[in-house]
Formats: structure tokens, C-alpha cells, sequence
């Protein structure tokens, strides 16, 4: 008997492409989890350059701020308990000053003593940025016993 | 008469474009990802209403000091004549460079004016305190 010869079936070549949406799928999971978005956020301060010449500036002109060690604020001689409180007197003290001398920017200092917490420095620093008319802010230190 | 034969209509997803926008998705999230090297210090930075959000951060170069007054750069701790050194050389290579003090509530100033003192002799005189948004 002769045996026919089997008809030829072109294998189809497939690939599984059903399953392709799942595995990039669970990568997206795994990346968007594992990323972390690190904002960086802060306060801005240009610090002035170091020089020989000395500068004067008229004592009027300059509003000071203080922090003693104990990390209790000083608008000049007096002694600040709120931080709302602070923000009046340093936007009344510029505004005096400005009708003074034609609009002239007063400079405020802030001066910190170095065994005062680092937070009350940003503290104070804060409510100054938020001073649209504060433009002209330097930070120092009190060292102890000066 | 004579009644409607019923067609079950097929409902069909097409799911053959769905890998591509999975992989779409994938890309972005592999090109925006950015693993950071440097390590640092875990600080409790301090709390500011004024806090801006910085949007260049290709310039920016990181300072940590703990509530120790340990100063970090690069992950090198360093005095801060270190801070000086290491910022010299930041500014020769990228004269852009701000310096991005992360320092911990509780640290006394002292450290913090040392910095500011190295920075201002390595010439480097844009300075952001690392603060976070305040509440309330």
C-alpha cells in the first residue's frame, strides 16, 4: 500500500504578545514606586564679598535684629515674643524709613548669637523674606563674650 | 412574520497597542528617574512660610551639618576649611554652582556661620537654606 505523503503544514510561528502588557505593566509599578521625587525647596541668601574696604553705613539706616543664646528675638533693644508682632515693626520701620530718605532700602541685619539654635535664625529669616520690601538682608553672628 | 434572528455581537478589547503604551510609560519613568549617590546626613530641616521651590537643581551642591555640627560634602565629612576647599574647586569648574545648606533645627548657628564664612572665602556667595514648607 503506499502510504501518501503527509500534507506539510507550515508551522505558525507566534509569539504570545497578551501577557507583554502585564510584565511592562508591573516594571511601570515597580519604577514609579521606587521613584522619589525630591523637590528642593528653601530659602535664597547671595552673601557678600569678602573685602579689605570697610563700609560704613549710616546706624540709621541699618535694622537690626537679634537672637541671644537663649534664642529669644530683639528688634533692636526690644525683646519680641511673636513672630506676627515682628513682622509689623520691621514693615512700619521700613516704610518710616523710606519716607525719610526718598525711598532709599533700609538694610536689616540679623544677627545671631552662635549658641542660639540654627531654627530661630531661619525663624526670623522667614519672616523677613516674607517682607516684599525687606531687599537688602545680611546675616551675622554675636560670638560669646563680644 | 418572521422573527429576528439574534447575532451575538462579539465585544472585543484591542490589546494589541497596550504593551506599547505600557512600555511608553516605562521609558518616561526610566528616563526621569534619577538615583541620587550622595548619602548625607538624615536632618530635620527647619519649617519657613517664605520656602520657594527651586527649579534648577543641576547647580546646586549640598551641605549637610547634623544636630552634632558634623559637616558633610560629597559625602566627606569635613571642617570647614574643608567646605572651603572642596567649594574652591566647585566654583572653578562651574562658576554657577549655589550651595544648598541642609542643616538640622536643633544645630547651633555657630556651625552654620562657619559655613557661610567658608563659602564666602571659597568665593561661592549663592546660598539656599534647605527649609520645608510650613503648615497652617
Amino acid at each position: 500500500m503506499p502510504i501518501l505523503p503527509k500534507p506539510k503544514i507550515a508551522p505558525e510561528a507566534e509569539i504570545p504578545t497578551a501577557s507583554m502588557a502585564d510584565i511592562a505593566f508591573l516594571l511601570i509599578i515597580f519604577f514609579m514606586t521606587s521613584t522619589v521625587f525630591m523637590r528642593d525647596k528653601g530659602l535664597k541668601l547671595v552673601l557678600p564679598e569678602k573685602t579689605d574696604q570697610i563700609v560704613k553705613i549710616g546706624g540709621e539706616r541699618v535694622i537690626r535684629v537679634s537672637i541671644n543664646d537663649a534664642g529669644e528675638i530683639f528688634l533692636e533693644e526690644e525683646n519680641i515674643t511673636s513672630v506676627v508682632d515682628l513682622k509689623e515693626k520691621i514693615e512700619n520701620r521700613i516704610t518710616e524709613y523710606k519716607a525719610k530718605h526718598e525711598g532709599k532700602d533700609p538694610l536689616i541685619v540679623i544677627r545671631t548669637n552662635v549658641e542660639a539654635p540654627y531654627e530661630k535664625m531661619i525663624e526670623v529669616f522667614d519672616v523677613i523674606k516674607q517682607i516684599p520690601e525687606a531687599k537688602a538682608v545680611s546675616l551675622a553672628s554675636i560670638k560669646a563674650g563680644g | 412574520m418572521r422573527l429576528k434572528q439574534k447575532v451575538a455581537t462579539r465585544t472585543n478589547i484591542p490589546t494589541a497597542s497596550m504593551s506599547d503604551i505600557a512600555f511608553l510609560l516605562l521609558l518616561f519613568f526610566l528616563v526621569s528617574t534619577k538615583f541620587r549617590k550622595e548619602i548625607g546626613f538624615k536632618v530635620l530641616l527647619p519649617e519657613a512660610r517664605a520656602t520657594e521651590r527651586i527649579v534648577k537643581t543641576e547647580n546646586l551642591a549640598r551641605i549637610y551639618i547634623n544636630s552634632k555640627g558634623q559637616i558633610s560634602v560629597d559625602d566627606f565629612l569635613v571642617n570647614p576649611e574643608g567646605v572651603s576647599a572642596r567649594f574652591k574647586l566647585k566654583i572653578l569648574e562651574n562658576p554657577g554652582t549655589i550651595a544648598y545648606i541642609k542643616a538640622d533645627r536643633k544645630v547651633k548657628y555657630d556651625y552654620v556661620d562657619q559655613v557661610l564664612e567658608a563659602l564666602r572665602d571659597a568665593k561661592a556667595f549663592r546660598v539656599i537654606f534647605a527649609t520645608e514648607f510650613k503648615k497652617g
